[in-house]
């Protein structure tokens, strides 16, 4: 049973009327996982999470919890428990009641429910509100009320959708740091929807990247950052330069690639197999290209572009760039780096980077 | 903080409050001194004497129809309310928006008619010989008397109230946010027992208040205890149209009327605290 998944999707398909909300997803989850699923709005991603906790049934394919197929069963007979977004605590309980309510449903006993919840009032850190109206309550101690109310029954996977979207920066960088150092306690799978890349990318085991319904990568952040699979995910990281071009020559160490600005050199990828002349599209982290000007000696991939403007915050500082064809540029870097360039809007620059920092996007 | 009342507020408040105390305040004080004055001779007096106060209160014919109008508004609001529950559950939360809002329309056609000319209606359907009894004759049922008794001024409650508190009861549960409703459901919840345990809690408010006006629409009614109820014995207000006519004495009507404003002022407020008390400290 352990080497089971607890989770399967099982080409699982969602359609409302006409519109498909989720296009054959096929994953699984491990035990223990902590599993984001990630994307902009309308994606899809919180559609799946429903489908898991039995509140949309799939329209195709099949969901696996434990090895059984769960399609069909209504939500009050899966052990799935969620947190919504709204959070969605009982305003006419208090804090004790919302979270003996799963224990009360279960019909626990009332002695045995009562130190239930306080004892995850306690773990949470909330047990002096215990006796509160949820309107008293601070959005960050809600937060541990619809935790505490979840994870009151000590199930196996718990479920997430959005949970800090509406709690303010430091408050949500403190309650991701309580999240996954609950999940490491518990050992339970979380599995965590968010549009945030930052939440995503600093809590989960592995993220999956959804767009339009549609799964387009799933991978450990570190994997998901290096190795982007296609032009969306690199989009969606946002720090991607994305060229399209042809496959020149392929040798063992360098691939050369002919795009409508001029041919780039890339280290050849190990694990992309191309015959020459086949489309290529190949991404540039912003961070590893530099800016130099026009006429300096470079030796790697550069390319001429105009200044289209700026931002200067923060620790670095980003630079919009376009070059003849059109193509948008960006490129960061820190204060000192760009001191020796003229960064002022219509300025050309050159624009330069090495073929090892090229990223052949083997999903294009 | 400033409290004084700003020139705006003032500009549209003023007439509400100029109206409340020349048609509501103004004629509740009269009304108090109306209840001590005394009646010679057919013709009203100004006095202060509790003369009126004393008849009225140590007659029993006035407790006994006290408690019957008690009972019947409150049989009222208790009845239509859990009559009208399952129709405003199945609007609020089964129906589809463009279903909803055509119900809702339906449910306000009944107000287009006069209450009078539904409650002269409604003898048709409820005499001895009326269509009702001669349906169920059909079906070897009855005759059953449904008219000039309680059931009668409760059907004509009915007929007052029943698409008011729906209406009321709509609204306050479209205000239920559904992800409690779906967050019962996974925490194992079956359905019936979430309307029990979460629907209702978080639509209380709204529910006690179209209860209430129930309760206060069936306690000051008129036309269905005297023309469906038969008017004998009588509700406190057929009591009043009755000391009336007798005599002049309109200050012992007062006594009752005020009787009746301190029992609604009484119920309203026990009914709005019971609606908004919160759980916890």
């Amino acid at each position: 049973m352990l080497d089971t998944p607890i989770v399967h999707f099982d080409n699982v398909v969602k359609k409302f009327g006409s519109f498909t909300a989720v296009e054959k997803a096929d994953f699984q989850i491990a035990r223990g996982e902590f599993l984001a699923i990630m994307g902009s709005s309308g994606c899809g991603k919180t559609t799946t999470l429903r489908m898991l906790a039995g509140l949309e049934d799939p329209t195709e394919g099949n969901i696996l919890l434990d090895g059984k197929k769960i399609n069909g069963k209504p939500t009050w007979e899966r052990d799935t428990p969620m947190v919504w977004q709204s959070l969605a605590l009982f305003p006419f309980l208090t804090v004790q009641e919302n979270v003996e309510f799963s224990l009360k449903m279960r019909k626990v006993p009332k002695g045995e429910r009562r130190e239930r919840a306080r004892k995850w009032l306690d773990r949470l850190g909330i047990l002096e509100f215990a006796d509160r109206n949820i309107s008293q309550l601070s959005g960050g101690q809600r937060q541990r009320v619809a935790l505490a109310r979840s994870l009151v029954t000590e199930p196996k996977i718990l479920l997430l959708d959005e949970p800090l979207s509406a709690l303010d920066a430091h408050l949500k960088v403190r309650m991701q740091s309580v999240l996954s150092g609950l999940q490491k306690d518990l050992g339970i799978t979380f599995v965590y929807v968010t549009h945030s890349m930052s939440e995503a990318f600093s809590m989960a085991d592995r993220v999956v990247i959804m767009s339009r319904g549609k799964i387009e990568q799933i991978g450990t952040p570190e994997e998901i950052y290096r190795e982007p699979r296609n032009r969306f995910v690199a989009g969606f990281l946002g720090s991607s330069n994305v060229f399209d071009g042809r496959l020149k020559s392929s040798g063992n160490e360098v691939w050369q690639i002919e795009t409508e600005h001029s041919s780039f050199n890339l280290k050849a990828p190990s694990e992309v197999q191309k015959t020459d002349g086949s489309p290529v599209a190949f991404a540039v982290s912003s961070e590893n290209m530099s800016l130099a000007t026009i006429g300096t000696p470079w030796a790697g991939n550069s390319i001429e572009a105009t200044v289209v403007g700026g931002e200067f915050a923060g620790a670095s500082a980003t630079v919009f760039l376009e070059t003849d064809q059109g193509q948008e540029l960006k490129v960061q870097k820190g204060h000192d780096e760009l001191k020796t360039v003229d960064i002022r809007a219509g300025q050309k620059l050159l624009v330069h980077w090495l073929p090892e920092h090229c990223h052949v996007l083997p999903g294009e | 903080m400033n409290t004084r009342p700003s020139l705006f507020s003032l500009t549209f408040s003023l007439p509400l409050l100029i109206w409340q105390l020349a048609f509501f305040l103004f004629p509740l004080a009269f009304l108090v001194a109306l209840s001590f004055w005394t009646v010679r001779n057919f013709q009203m007096q100004p006095d202060f004497d509790t003369v009126n106060w004393v008849k009225i209160y140590s007659r029993s014919v006035f407790w006994d129809a006290y408690f019957r109008t008690l009972l019947l508004a409150s049989a009222s609001a208790v009845l239509i309310s859990l009559t009208a529950f399952p129709a405003s559950y199945a609007i609020s939360f089964k129906l589809g928006e463009n279903a909803k809002r055509w119900m809702i329309f339906v449910l306000i056609i009944p107000f287009f008619t006069s209450y009078l000319v539904r409650v002269y209606s409604l003898q048709v359907f409820l005499s001895d010989a009326g269509i009702l009894n001669a349906f169920l004759g059909y079906l070897g049922l009855g005759p059953y008397s449904m008219l000039n008794n309680s059931f009668g001024t409760l059907t004509g409650y009915a007929t007052l109230c029943l698409p008011l508190v729906i209406l009321l009861q709509v609204f306050s549960l479209n205000f239920v946010n559904r992800d409690l409703v779906e967050a019962a459901h996974n925490m194992r919840c079956g359905r019936l027992r979430t309307v029990l345990e979460v629907i209702i809690p978080s639509a209380k408010a709204g529910l006690v208040i179209a209860g209430l006006f129930a309760f206060i629409l069936s306690f000051g009614d008129f036309v269905s205890p005297l023309y469906l109820g038969g008017g004998n014995p009588p509700t406190l207000s057929i009591m009043i149209t009755d000391i009336t006519k007798s005599g002049q004495q309109w200050p012992r009507a007062a006594v009752v009327a005020l009787t009746m404003i301190a029992t609604l002022l009484t119920v309203a407020f026990a009914a709005i605290k019971f609606a908004y008390r919160e759980a916890g400290k």
